[in-house]
């Protein structure tokens, strides 16, 4: 078997595979959509028998434990990272206060085929959320509170936000810097039962001169809002950006007709009323799921601890004493001798 | 915002910076003493103890300076270019005055180390001390995981670049002289080699370490972003040139270019992104 293995297990053709990987490896720079995944595939494919064949066949490596649990570990994570990217999902989603968590209002979603989707047995329902803003309106700590089940027929109240995901079922919400507010609104129909529902406006503050957006009720006319907002925002000062102390007047225009609505406050309008209920919010998430996750993390570092121990066996108690005693003989140095195998 | 007239850390900065260039001086003087002695006579060693106090006092003063920015600003030196540098050269220092304390026999290649810092150590002397805001990510553990084995990579790699440099240089007729302290070749070139691997080590944690951060800070491990994919690259190089070391026996003035190579690609991850990439790593702000 090893003769049929060994032609594999080249290292010139590990220095070719590398060569191979970094010139994929550049031309991934940034995720161009030029670029095809298959530069980095197929490298990685190749280098993956290289190292197997490696594995079994060279005396170099499955002979010395550290170095044979840093190459297997190498394996383990291409392997992992392949089959992370065949099982992930990747996709963005933005929840409005006291709604909960729909896989159906995904967006920018991204899956891998062999991706088993439970996002259906997801269950939290948005909270309210404060942003923190330093001087020149640079973006600070997040708090997003959810309520997930737990487990008694109740909920728990969590706090999520940057680099504290909300975790369920392996899938990771990430809070976005994307997070606006969100008028909720009912229609109430000439005729037929009257429909509560939320107009999002834009990202907050970073479209804050343009908080507006259209909507058009069944069987009315469309209707444009314009969100008018006091919220402390301002760009000398620290400040925080909380929707449960935000102001809202919204104007609302219809064909000639503007009014301006406080929560609570109503406009008759062709076809129907409407309610301006008070001021809501939404925050955007980004979700993650990847279960070779953890995997990835173990093998890796049991990769690092392989080569750390073959580097400490093969120099560590050796090293300061031959360097020492070279030291005595220095000035009786050659130029000729070769390097040696590390 | 002019901030060299509120910058309290200058001071320190530049006392520790010239406290480095003192154990330069004291250095090249002391190893360009050794000319002249025929080979196996005795050699100037007597630079080798004030050098190392004077990188002492760098290290010491740029402490200085690290915990007087941190107090003025409010963070740790982990955002802009000019604490980043000033944060290397502090653990350039740290690092580099271990290996030149516990491994006397590669003393004068600081030679050669200590001059590459001084690339540095310019640079920072020329950037404004200003203040950056604390991204929200960056209060994240493992960002001193990745950046503290960072730079236990980097001064590796400046051991192990120290040493191919003497090893180059002695190589030089004229300049051959200078090398006499250090070991034979094949000392010096397995020395150099043994740092490098050293180096990997550190690297490969680093680039674990980093992922844990990028998921929880980005959430995703890995992005193909600017540093991410010079730092691939890096790991790449190190872990190649021990490969071709493997496998060709390289002669030991080849696989010193190669170590000096590796040391350029992490120098141009570390310093250079910026100049390539508005958003070092994507999400940052």
């Amino acid at each position: 078997m090893n003769a049929v293995l060994s032609p594999f297990a080249s290292l010139r053709l590990t220095l070719v595979g590398m060569v191979l990987l970094a010139i994929g490896a550049a031309m991934s720079y940034g995720n161009p959509e030029t670029t095809s995944v298959w530069v980095l595939v197929v490298p990685m494919a190749f280098l993956a028998i290289n190292l197997l064949a490696a594995i079994i066949t060279n005396p170099r490596i499955n002979r010395r434990g550290g170095l044979l649990t840093f190459h297997i570990a190498l394996l383990g994570v291409v392997i992992l990272a392949a089959i992370g990217r065949l099982t992930h999902l990747e996709a963005h989603v933005e929840l409005v206060q006291d709604t909960a968590f729909s896989a159906d209002e995904l967006f920018d979603d991204s899956r891998g085929p062999w991706h088993a989707s439970d996002l259906d047995k997801l269950v939290f329902v948005q909270g309210p959320y404060t942003v923190d803003y330093a001087p020149g309106m640079v973006r600070g700590l997040t708090h997003s509170e959810v309520r997930v089940p737990d487990g008694q027929g109740g909920w728990e109240r969590r706090v999520v936000g940057d680099d504290r995901p909300l975790v369920l079922e392996g899938y990771r919400f990430y809070t976005s810097f994307n997070k606006g507010f969100a008028p909720l609104l009912t229609w109430m129909p000439e005729q037929g039962e009257p429909q509560t529902g939320v107009v999002h406006m834009p990202a907050y503050p970073l479209f804050e001169f343009k908080q507006d957006n259209t909507w058009k009720p069944p069987g009315g006319p469309e209707i444009k809002f314009w969100l008018r907002l006091e919220t402390g925002m301002t760009e000398k000062a620290a400040w925080i950006l909380d929707g449960q102390k935000a102001k809202g007047t919204l104007v609302v225009n219809s064909g000639a007709e503007r009014v301006e609505l406080q929560p609570g406050e109503t406009v008759n309008l062709p076809g129907g009323q409407l309610r301006y209920e008070r001021l809501s919010t939404w925050m955007g998430y980004k979700i993650f799921y990847d279960p070779t996750l953890q995997w990835l993390f173990v093998t890796a570092v049991f990769g690092v601890l392989g080569m750390s121990v073959h580097f400490w066996r093969k120099f560590g108690a050796r090293m300061p004493a031959a360097a020492a005693a070279d030291t005595l003989k220095a000035g009786n140095y050659s130029a000729t001798s070769k390097g040696r195998a590390i | 915002m002019n901030e060299w007239n509120t910058a309290t850390e200058l001071p320190w900065l530049w006392a520790g910076m010239a406290s480095y260039a003192l154990a330069t001086f004291i250095v090249i003087r002391g190893v360009v003493l050794t000319r002249g002695g025929a080979a196996g006579a005795a050699v100037n060693r007597g630079y080798e103890t004030p050098a190392f106090i004077f990188i002492l006092a760098g290290v010491a003063l740029l402490a200085m300076a690290l915990a007087e920015r941190w107090i003025r600003i409010g963070h740790g030196p982990f955002v802009n270019l000019f604490e980043l540098l000033m944060s290397q050269l502090f653990s350039l220092g740290v690092i580099y005055s271990f290996a030149y304390w516990r491994y006397p026999a590669i003393r004068a290649s600081a030679v050669v180390a200590l001059p590459l810092m001084w690339i540095l150590g310019v640079w920072v002397l020329m950037l404004e001390p200003s203040a950056t805001a604390f991204p929200p990510t960056y209060y994240n553990n493992w960002l001193w995981a990745h950046v503290g084995l960072g730079k236990f990579f980097l001064g590796f790699c400046l051991v192990g670049t120290g040493l191919a440099g003497a090893l180059l240089l002695r190589g030089v007729p004229r300049l051959e002289p200078w090398f006499r302290q250090l070991p034979s070749d094949a000392m010096v070139d397995h020395l150099a080699w043994r740092f490098m691997l050293l180096a990997f080590i550190f690297h490969s944690a680093m680039l674990i370490a980093g992922a844990v951060w990028a998921q929880d800070a980005w959430g995703r491990y890995w992005s193909w972003d600017a540093l991410e994919t010079s730092s691939f690259l890096t790991w790449l190089a190190l872990g190649g040139a021990i490969h071709a070391r493997l496998t060709y026996r390289l002669p030991m003035r080849a696989g010193a270019i190669f170590i000096i190579v590796v040391f350029i690609i992490a120098f141009l991850t570390y310093f250079g992104t910026p100049f390539y990439s508005s958003a070092a790593h994507k999400g940052v702000i």
